[in-house]
C-alpha cells in the first residue's frame, strides 16, 4: 500500500492488486495511481494542479491521435498514385482477354449473355406469359418453362441467351422475368482457326490449344482490359483453310493438313487441319510417313557432313541391294546420277546409298537435330513420332526416303524450316515474334542451307514439285508420297501426299522467307503422288499470300518474273514423285 | 520579459461576453475545418460518382463494342468472304494483269472497240457524252 494513498483503506478488497496474477500486478497499480491522483493533490494541498495535469496529458493525447489521423488522411488524400482513385478494377476488365490475330482480327471474345429467371409469384397469366415467351425464344425448352412457371419460387430458365435474345423477351414486359449476366466465351470465326485456337470450359478455364496453352495470360491480359495476340495472320489462315479444303474436296482425301510458317522466327501465320469438323488437329496429333521429303534431309546431312557435293555421282543404274531387300527407284533412271539428280529424280536407290554410307550414327544425330525423333516442342500438345528401334542398314534406307519413321506434320514443318533458315532449328511457336526462352539449334551449316534452297528451287523448276510453281515468287519444295500401312503391309490403294515448300527460295539465308507444307491423307485420284495432290495447293497458297507477306515477284535464273520459263530449264520427269 | 508575460496574460484573459477570445477563435476554426472537410469529401464523394458512373459508361459501351467486333468478325470470316467472293464471280487476279506503282507509266490503254456507225436519226443532233476511260493492261 502506498503512503500516498489515503483512502487505500476505504478501497474494497475486490478492488486489490492482491487479486491479479503478478504480471498484471503493474498495470493495475499505474491504474490505481492515476485513479487516486485527485486524492495525492488535495493530500498535498495542491488539488487545482491534479486537474490540470489529467487535462492536459488527455488533451495531449488526443491531439497525438488526431495529429496521426490528420497526417494520414493529408497523405492518403495528396499522395495517392495515379489511377489509384475509384475503382481498382479495370473498366474493360474481362475474364478472358480477347484472342486476336497478329494484325488485330478477333480469333476469341467474351460477350455478356443472359441468364433469364423467372419469379412466378409475379406472373399473372402464366399461360399467356409461356406462350409468349415460347414465340420470342424459340429455342427454350417448352417443359423446362412450364415447369419454372409452375413452380413456387424464382428459377432459371434457360442460360446464354444473346443481347437480342434478352431485347425479345424484356420487350415483352412480361412480370417475374429477370435477367442474370454471364460472361460466355464466343468464337465468331466458327469452323475457321478452331485447331489454333481451341476452346474453353464454362468456367472460363482453355481446355484446348491457344485457349489451354497460354491460359494463365489470357487471363491475366483480361483483368488488365488487354488483347492477347497470337501469330496467326487470319488472312493467310482463311486462304490455307480455303485452299485446303478445295485440295482435299478434288482429291476425295480423308484427311488433309497445311502449316505456314516464318523460317526465320518460327512463328505459325496459319494452321489447318481438314475436315474442320473433326475437333482432332491432325497438324499435331497425327503421325505420318511421309515418304520422299525426307531424302532432302539425308542429302543435306550428307553435304554437311562433306560426303557429297554437287559433283558427286551416285550409282542408280540398277537397284541398291541390302541383304534380302532390293531398293528400286519409282521410276527408274538406269544410270549413274548426279546429287541433283538424285533430288530431282527423287531416287530412293541414291539417297538408299548416301544413308549407308553415312551410317547409324550419323543419321541419327542429324535426324535428332531436325527434331524428327523427339516430340515436337509447341505450345500445343503435339503427338510423339514412331520411330525406329534399330538402325540398321535397311532401316537407314528406308529412313532416306521417308519410310519406318513417322512423324507429325509439325515436326515436318520445323525440320524444313531449319533447312532453309542458314541451319537453325526453332521450335515454332503461336506466340507473335516468337519464343523469346528458346535458343536456336545449328543444325546445318548456312552454307549447305544456300545449297538446299538452290536444290529445292530447281526441284519445282525441274522436278517433281512444278505444279508448286507460283510466278515469281521462287517457290521451292520437295515431294512426299508415301503409302500407307495396312495390318501390317505397305498398301498402295492407301497413300499420302505431301509437299514441303519455301518461298522466295533465292537471297541470302536470313532474307525474309516462309515454308508452307501441305498433306493430303488418302487421296482417291490418280496420280496420288505429291506432286499431284499436294503440290497444286502449295502454289496456289503461295499466290495468294504473296502481296500479304510483302514478297515482290521477281525474276530468278529459272524464270521470269510472271512465271515465264527459261529455255534451258524444264521439268525433267514430271511424274510428281 | 516579464512585460511579455503580462501582455499575453492579459490577451489570454481577454474575455468577450465572459468567453476567452482564444476559444473562439478556436472554435471557429474548428468549425472551418470541420465546413471544408465537408466540403472536400463531398466533393470526393461527387467525383468518385462521377467516376463510377462513367467506368460504367466504359464497361457498357466496351461491351457494346465487344459485341459490334464480334460480329464483324463473324461477317468477315475468310471463308464467307471466299464463298461470297467466288459467288460473284471474282477470284485471283491473274499474273499477267498485276502491275506495280512503278510501272504504273508503262501500261497503256486497252484500244477501244471499234464503234459501228448508227443509223442517222433524229437524236444524232444532240451531242454525246464523252467516251469512257478504257481500262489499263500492262504492257507484256
Amino acid at each position: 500500500m502506498s503512503a500516498h494513498d489515503p483512502f487505500a483503506a476505504d478501497r474494497p478488497v475486490s478492488y486489490g492488486v492482491r487479486r491479479y496474477m503478478p504480471s498484471w500486478r503493474w498495470l493495475a497499480e499505474a491504474m490505481w495511481w492515476v485513479e487516486h491522483s485527485f486524492g495525492r493533490a488535495h493530500a498535498d494541498a495542491r488539488p487545482e494542479e491534479d486537474t490540470r495535469v489529467r487535462i492536459f496529458v488527455i488533451l495531449s493525447l488526443f491531439s497525438a491521435v488526431f495529429c496521426c489521423l490528420a497526417l494520414g488522411a493529408a497523405h492518403a488524400a495528396l499522395m495517392t498514385e495515379k489511377g489509384g482513385v475509384g475503382s481498382t478494377i479495370h473498366p474493360d476488365a474481362v475474364v478472358r482477354a480477347d484472342l486476336i490475330d497478329r494484325n488485330g482480327a478477333l480469333l476469341a471474345t467474351n460477350i455478356t449473355h443472359y441468364g433469364l429467371y423467372i419469379d412466378p409469384a409475379e406472373v399473372w397469366d402464366r399461360k399467356a406469359a409461356a406462350n409468349q415467351i415460347k414465340r420470342a425464344l424459340p429455342r427454350v425448352s417448352a417443359a423446362k418453362l412450364d415447369k419454372v412457371l409452375n413452380g413456387d419460387r424464382r428459377l432459371l430458365v434457360i442460360n446464354r441467351l444473346t443481347p437480342q435474345e434478352k431485347v425479345a423477351v424484356h420487350s415483352l414486359a412480361l412480370g417475374g422475368i429477370g435477367f442474370e449476366p454471364e460472361d460466355v466465351r464466343v468464337y465468331p470465326l466458327g469452323e475457321s482457326a478452331r485447331h489454333v485456337v481451341g476452346n474453353v470450359d464454362t468456367g472460363g478455364v482453355g481446355l484446348s490449344a491457344a485457349e489451354s496453352a497460354f491460359n494463365d495470360e489470357i487471363r491475366a491480359a483480361g483483368a488488365r482490359g488487354e488483347s492477347f495476340q497470337i501469330s496467326i495472320d487470319l488472312r493467310i489462315q482463311g486462304i490455307l483453310e480455303n485452299e485446303l479444303a478445295a485440295a482435299a474436296t478434288e482429291t476425295k482425301a480423308i484427311g488433309a493438313v497445311g502449316i505456314i510458317t516464318d523460317v526465320q522466327t518460327g512463328e505459325v501465320l496459319g494452321m489447318a487441319s481438314w475436315p474442320s469438323s473433326n475437333s482432332r488437329n491432325l497438324a499435331t496429333a497425327a503421325t505420318y510417313e511421309m515418304g520422299s521429303v525426307f531424302k532432302t534431309f539425308t542429302i543435306a546431312a550428307a553435304i554437311d557432313t562433306g560426303r557429297a557435293d554437287m559433283n558427286t555421282l551416285l550409282d542408280a543404274s540398277e537397284a541398291f541391294q541390302i541383304g534380302n531387300r532390293r531398293i528400286t527407284d519409282f521410276h527408274a533412271t538406269n544410270k549413274v546420277l548426279t546429287l541433283e539428280g538424285v533430288y530431282l529424280h527423287s531416287s530412293n536407290i541414291g539417297t538408299s546409298r548416301l544413308s549407308t554410307e553415312m551410317g547409324p550414327r550419323v543419321m541419327r544425330d542429324y535426324f535428332q537435330r531436325f527434331g524428327l525423333l523427339s516430340r515436337a516442342p509447341f505450345e500445343i500438345g503435339s503427338e510423339a513420332p514412331i520411330i525406329p528401334r534399330e538402325w540398321s542398314d535397311s532401316t537407314l534406307a528406308s529412313l532416306s526416303f521417308g519410310y519406318g519413321i513417322s512423324i507429325t506434320p509439325l515436326q515436318m514443318a520445323a525440320a524444313m524450316q531449319a533447312l532453309t533458315n542458314g541451319g537453325r532449328y526453332i521450335p515454332l511457336t503461336l506466340r507473335k515474334g516468337g519464343r523469346p526462352d528458346v535458343q536456336a539449334r545449328q543444325v546445318i551449316s548456312p552454307e549447305t542451307s544456300l545449297t538446299m534452297l538452290d536444290l529445292m528451287r530447281r526441284n519445282v523448276v525441274r522436278g517433281s514439285g512444278g505444279r508448286a510453281e507460283a510466278p515469281g515468287l521462287r517457290v521451292g519444295g520437295k515431294t512426299g508420297s508415301a503409302n500407307k500401312s495396312v495390318n501390317g503391309r505397305y498398301s498402295t490403294a492407301h497413300a499420302v501426299g505431301t509437299f514441303a515448300a519455301v518461298f522466295p527460295a533465292d537471297g541470302p539465308v536470313n532474307a525474309r522467307r516462309y515454308q508452307i507444307l501441305i498433306l493430303v491423307d488418302e487421296p482417291q485420284t490418280y496420280p496420288r503422288t505429291g506432286g499431284f495432290v499436294a503440290a497444286p495447293a502449295v502454289g496456289r497458297i503461295a499466290d495468294r499470300i504473296a502481296p500479304f507477306l510483302n514478297v515482290q515477284r521477281r525474276a530468278d535464273p529459272y524464270r521470269t518474273a510472271v512465271g515465264d520459263r527459261i529455255p534451258a530449264f524444264e521439268d525433267l520427269e514430271g511424274d510428281g514423285r | 520579459m516579464s512585460s511579455t508575460v503580462a501582455t499575453l496574460n492579459r490577451l489570454y484573459g481577454w474575455k468577450v461576453r465572459g468567453v476567452r477570445w482564444v476559444e473562439i477563435i478556436g472554435v471557429m476554426l474548428v468549425a472551418a475545418m470541420v465546413f471544408s472537410v465537408y466540403l472536400a469529401k463531398a466533393a470526393a464523394a461527387r467525383e468518385s460518382a462521377r467516376i463510377t458512373d462513367l467506368e460504367r459508361q466504359i464497361t457498357g459501351n466496351g461491351q457494346r463494342v465487344r459485341l459490334l467486333r464480334a460480329e464483324v468478325a463473324r461477317l468477315e470470316q475468310p471463308g464467307r468472304l471466299e464463298a461470297l467472293s467466288r459467288g460473284a464471280g471474282l477470284g485471283p487476279v491473274d499474273v499477267h494483269r498485276q502491275a506495280t506503282e512503278a510501272s504504273l507509266s508503262t501500261l497503256v490503254a486497252v484500244p477501244a472497240p471499234p464503234t459501228v456507225p448508227a443509223a442517222p436519226d433524229i437524236d444524232a443532233a444532240i451531242p454525246s457524252a464523252p467516251a469512257a476511260t478504257p481500262a489499263a493492261e500492262p504492257v507484256q
